[in-house]
């Protein structure tokens, strides 16, 4: 039995950047084109340089590419105003990152809540939900917390909690795990392997390839080309378990 | 984003204490150097002030208070002439040489004052005006003056001089009361005595003074008193009170150059609090640019980004500010025991409250810069 075919989070097509001009100008990315779905868990992977940062950076809204069309959650970022793609961000994206960028000086809940009260939730709203998604990680004995008196697992899933809080359509994670120990990548990875559950996506920069076992799709660029673009090993095992049935 | 702001701010004690420190340097510079600016401006004109009148006769091409020249006895009739003079009050000041009990020479500025007018309708301003022993009645007889509490060293004088003998252009004069903090902008001590005294102290002729104070029934009719008086008597001057206490003012605080060191000690004060506080926040906005790059993707406005220094900013100029005047007073009282009027009122602290705001709005800009140009790109490096 086939999955069901879900909407489309991201649609790239035919996406080219160059970076600088004339004869100094260099082409990071070619042509890529390719979609996110709802409830996927997607991993970027290629070797240093190949484009991946340059691709979910513009994927984001981030940067412009110098080519090609991205449209994410339904809006054509390629058409809007910096102030408008600022708007969709804040609406659909969750970012998490290898270095977790939590305020010091902030709690884990504090951390996780000012984001919800960003995005325009009331104060007891954000603390309620930021509570909530800070359990949901397994850091409801934590919240009290400081990022300086966490370990890096528990500090990855404060900032994941910060990204998930907003129910975002599409989590965008780069290197999420490179700083952690198997253990810890194993919990951060089961946290938003049940985020995609909610029919939002995952798309996470990586090179690590323990992480395929949590990938519903694995896309492998380089040279700025999209040079693979296959099942991951948990929709494989998943699929196999279906058709076992 | 305040409560982000503020929270990194008191996060970090080593720099909040650093910044801190700065804008209550600053502050505190900017205060005193106002306050001092402006006691010198309030001693200067002192005499005219507490005088009063509404105008004031002298010899002519007197400049300043100090500066006056004795004039004839028949100018008393010449100023109460015009009909709208309602009192003239005749004045002495003047430098004189006082023997010192152990009979050391100095200089003392010898203020003779009609004593009160109880005929007058209207009330008679004080003079001198703050005494700390004696009544204004103890001047009445002859010879009998009064000396400041912070002159009494410099004039040898026991703390309780009353009955403490003077030698003043070489003749004895007795004290008998004692004023408190009346001093003089270049610190020669005041001595204060009723008319007849000052004259003979200063061999003038009966009814000689060096000043007529004017009261008018209308204050609206002083340029044409002042045009009958000069027209009658050509060698009088006639300076509105306002008009001569900006005179006297500018000639000592301007002419001293004493405005311009104060006015560069407290642009030295902004400079060196600028600095700091610039330093600090910028260090600061380093320090969590990577947080802040996080926002910006999550989509923070440049507002709400630049916010995050703006609280800071205006934290440390409140706080810094607040705590810097209270320094200030604190050291206003000991400044004002060691013979410096500091003068640190609403207005004053107003105006230098101002000056920190703007100081630290401008230690904010390279800051709110950095952070408005933030690559939110930044995140994935």
């Amino acid at each position: 039995m086939s999955v069901p075919e879900r909407a489309a989070l991201v649609r790239t097509d035919r996406v080219s950047k160059v970076y600088g001009t004339g004869a100094l100008s260099s082409r990071v990315l070619h042509a890529v084109s390719f979609e996110i779905r709802q409830g996927e868990l997607t991993l970027l992977m290629g070797p240093s340089g190949s484009g991946k940062t340059t691709l979910i950076s513009i994927l984001a809204g981030l940067q412009r590419p110098s080519g090609g069309r991205v449209e994410l959650c339904g809006h054509d970022l390629t058409r809007m105003s910096e102030s408008d793609v600022a708007l969709v961000r804040r609406r659909h994206l969750g970012f998490v990152f290898q270095t977790y960028n939590l305020f010091p000086a902030l709690t884990a809940l504090e951390n996780v809540a000012h984001v919800l009260r960003m995005k325009g939730a009331s104060a007891r709203q954000a603390e309620g939900a930021a509570r909530d998604t800070l359990g949901r990680v397994g850091l409801g004995e934590r919240v009290g917390h400081r990022p300086g008196e966490l370990s890096g697992g528990q500090k990855q899933r404060v900032a994941i909690a910060r990204a998930l809080a907003g129910k975002p359509s599409l989590v965008i994670g780069d290197e999420v795990t490179a700083a952690l120990d198997s253990g810890s990548g194993v919990a951060v990875m089961k946290v938003l392997r049940a985020h995609v559950a909610t029919d939002a996506g995952v798309l996470l920069v990586t090179h690590d390839h323990r992480l395929e076992a949590f990938a519903d799709r694995v896309l492998e660029i380089e040279d700025g080309r999209i040079v693979a673009d296959r099942r991951g090993a948990y929709r494989r095992a998943d699929e196999a378990q279906q058709g076992a049935r | 984003m305040r409560y982000i702001a503020l929270r990194s701010l008191l996060f970090d004690r080593g720099k909040l204490l650093g910044a801190l420190s700065g804008v209550a340097f600053a502050t505190v510079l900017l205060l005193l150097q106002i306050g001092i600016y402006q006691g010198f401006i309030s001693t200067a004109s002192a005499l005219i002030d507490h005088m009063g009148g509404d105008l004031w006769v002298m010899a002519r091409g007197t400049e300043v208070t100090d500066n006056g020249e004795p004039l004839s006895a028949g100018a008393r009739s010449v100023v109460t002439t015009p009909s709208c003079v309602a009192r003239a009050r005749g004045a002495i000041l003047s430098f004189a040489a006082v023997r010192k009990p152990g009979d050391a020479l100095d200089a003392v500025q010898v203020v003779g004052f009609e004593p009160p007018d109880a005929a007058y309708p209207r009330p008679t301003p004080l003079v001198p005006w703050e005494l700390a022993r004696g009544l204004p009645g103890d001047l009445h007889p002859l010879m009998r003056v009064s000396v400041d509490t912070t002159d009494l060293k410099k004039l040898h004088l026991p703390d309780n001089p009353v009955g403490a003998e003077l030698q003043v252009n070489g003749r004895a004069v007795f004290v008998a009361a004692v004023t408190r903090g009346i001093r003089s902008f270049a610190l020669t001590p005041f001595l204060f005595m009723e008319l007849p005294t000052a004259r003979r102290v200063l061999n003038l002729a009966d009814g000689q003074v060096h000043y007529w104070v004017l009261d008018l029934r209308d204050p609206g009719c002083a340029p044409a008193v002042i045009r009958e008086i000069t027209s009658r008597s050509p060698d009088l001057d006639v300076r509105t009170a306002e008009d001569f206490r900006a005179r006297t003012q500018d000639f000592w605080v301007k002419g001293s150059g004493a405005g311009t060191a104060l006015g560069f000690s407290a642009l030295l004060g902004l400079v060196v609090g600028t600095v700091i506080v610039a330093q600090t926040l910028y260090a600061l906005t380093r320090e969590h640019e990577k947080e802040l790059a996080t926002l910006k993707a999550v989509g923070a406005s440049a507002f709400e980004l630049a916010s995050f220094v703006g609280w800071q900013a205006a934290f440390l100029a409140v706080v810094g500010g607040a705590s810097g005047a209270a320094i200030a007073f604190a050291t206003q009282r000991s400044l004002v025991r060691a013979v410096l009027t500091v003068v640190l009122d609403a207005q004053v602290v107003v105006v230098a409250m101002l000056a920190v705001l703007v100081m630290c709005a401008v230690a904010s800009l390279a800051s709110i810069h950095r952070v408005l140009t933030l690559e939110a790109v930044e995140v994935f490096k």
